[in-house]
């Protein structure tokens, strides 16, 4: 790690990032089992086959980090964590939509 | 240090049991979650409440808690007595950053402890977040921004010391709002030949008072005067990045709105600009100016209320 002045440059994870499964545990803090819970369950869409072939987006990413804080801090099962991003969502657009028009 | 009343945070009884401390969390968990609530201090309430719930659950810490007393109240000065912590055992448990001072020093240090002994596995460092707010320009421009965390680093000893760091990050062109820069090997150090952790910033665009943004698109309201919406005119717009001309055709109504292609949000797809008419009357005070209106109502032929007919009064 470096404490200086030189820039970083980072890269824009909804646009130009691709995850694997252990790299997207690693980024949630989340045990493999609940990943694979959440495909199942159609909460994260990766492309790629099996599961060695899975690909996240960022956008999976968000909303992986998104559930994995709801499952830690709220014990939600899979079920509860599908409907709630569904509606965290819908409540976003709305919300969005109101703001554009204020 | 504030001494914290963790039963107070929870709103239960010090006798509380075990089923009704963890109603009472869940209950206010839900209030606060950071990614449900819409309340101010919906974070630090988590916190708050996260760390009330981690003590109280935990049978071993929340004895070590209870024998201090109930002498204190939320809030007060606080120093920890000597030896007060003698026979209890605590691990660990992660997010240690989020912690007050008060939990820190009473369950933290042995944390830190237990943790040290696993140097000799090869673990990544975790992932660290924070959020930047950047000038809805910054997007348009890309920019290179400033900004300072604190972050949990171990020394060599392997405590966890709090450490102020400051970072140059460029901001890329065309970043939106709600998107994440990750900064690779950012976060925190691997033990042994683990790699280090990676920063996920989480940009947001300030809200703008003209400029409305809709994902990639960004709408601005234009004010016109009835003649120049009706005779076509050509005014100065503000954009993000400076004026522009803005040609108005003939007979532009209000509500339309005008699309400046290609000039919202940049990048490969880059987003549209829309001008937002909006039409604005003067009030008619002077002799000329009422006489003005007077022979508009007489040249036209115009009911405003059309869509009305048909309803009585």
């Amino acid at each position: 790690m470096t404490t200086g002045s030189s820039l970083l440059q980072g890269i824009v994870v909804e646009e130009e990032l691709h995850l694997s499964i252990t790299e997207i545990c690693q980024a949630c803090s989340i045990e493999e089992e609940h990943i694979h819970a959440w495909v199942s369950e159609g909460v994260l869409e990766p492309q790629g086959r099996s599961y060695t072939e899975w690909r996240f987006s960022g956008q999976s990413l968000r909303r992986a980090k998104i559930a994995s804080r709801l499952v830690r801090d709220l014990e939600l099962n899979t079920p509860g964590v599908a409907l709630a991003l569904d509606l965290l969502e819908e409540i976003e657009g709305l919300r969005r939509q109101l703001q554009s028009q204020t | 240090m504030e001494y914290q009343d963790y039963y107070k945070i929870l709103g239960v009884e010090r006798g509380a049991s075990p089923e009704e401390i963890k109603q009472a969390y869940r209950k206010l968990a839900r209030k606060y979650h950071p990614d449900v609530s819409k309340e101010a201090d919906a974070e630090k309430r988590f916190k708050e409440i996260g760390e009330a719930y981690a003590v109280l659950k935990d049978a071993e810490k929340k004895a070590a808690y209870d024998q201090m007393g109930s002498n204190w109240s939320q809030g007060q000065g606080f120093t920890p007595p000597p030896n007060w912590d003698s026979g209890y055992e605590f691990r660990g448990d992660g997010n240690s950053q989020d912690h007050s001072e008060f939990f820190e020093s009473i369950f933290g240090q042995r944390a830190a402890r237990g943790e040290a002994r696993n140097t000799q596995f090869n673990l990544p460092g975790e992932d660290h977040h924070a959020k930047i707010e950047i000038d809805l320009r910054d997007s348009y421009l890309g920019a290179e921004r400033s900004i300072s965390l604190t972050m949990p680093t171990m020394d060599p000893n392997g405590r966890m010391r709090m450490q102020a760091r400051t970072l140059e990050v460029k901001i890329p062109q065309g970043i939106r709002s709600g998107q994440h820069l990750r900064l690779a090997g950012q976060g925190s150090p691997g033990f042994g030949s683990g790699k280090a952790g990676d920063l996920y910033l989480e940009i947001a665009i300030k809200t703008d008072p003209i400029f409305k943004i809709d994902g990639k698109d960004v709408h601005v309201d234009l004010a016109l005067s009835p003649w120049e919406a009706a005779l076509g005119s050509s005014v100065a717009l503000p954009t993000p990045t400076g004026k522009v001309e803005l040609n108005i055709p003939p007979n532009t109504m209000a509500g339309k709105k005008l699309r400046l292609k290609g000039k919202g949000i940049p990048g490969k797809d880059p987003g549209d600009l829309y001008a937002v008419i909006r039409l604005v009357t003067p009030a008619a005070n002077t002799d000329a100016e009422k006489e003005a209106y007077k022979t508009m109502s007489q040249v036209f032929t115009f009911n405003p209320r059309e869509n009305m007919q048909g309803y009585s009064s």
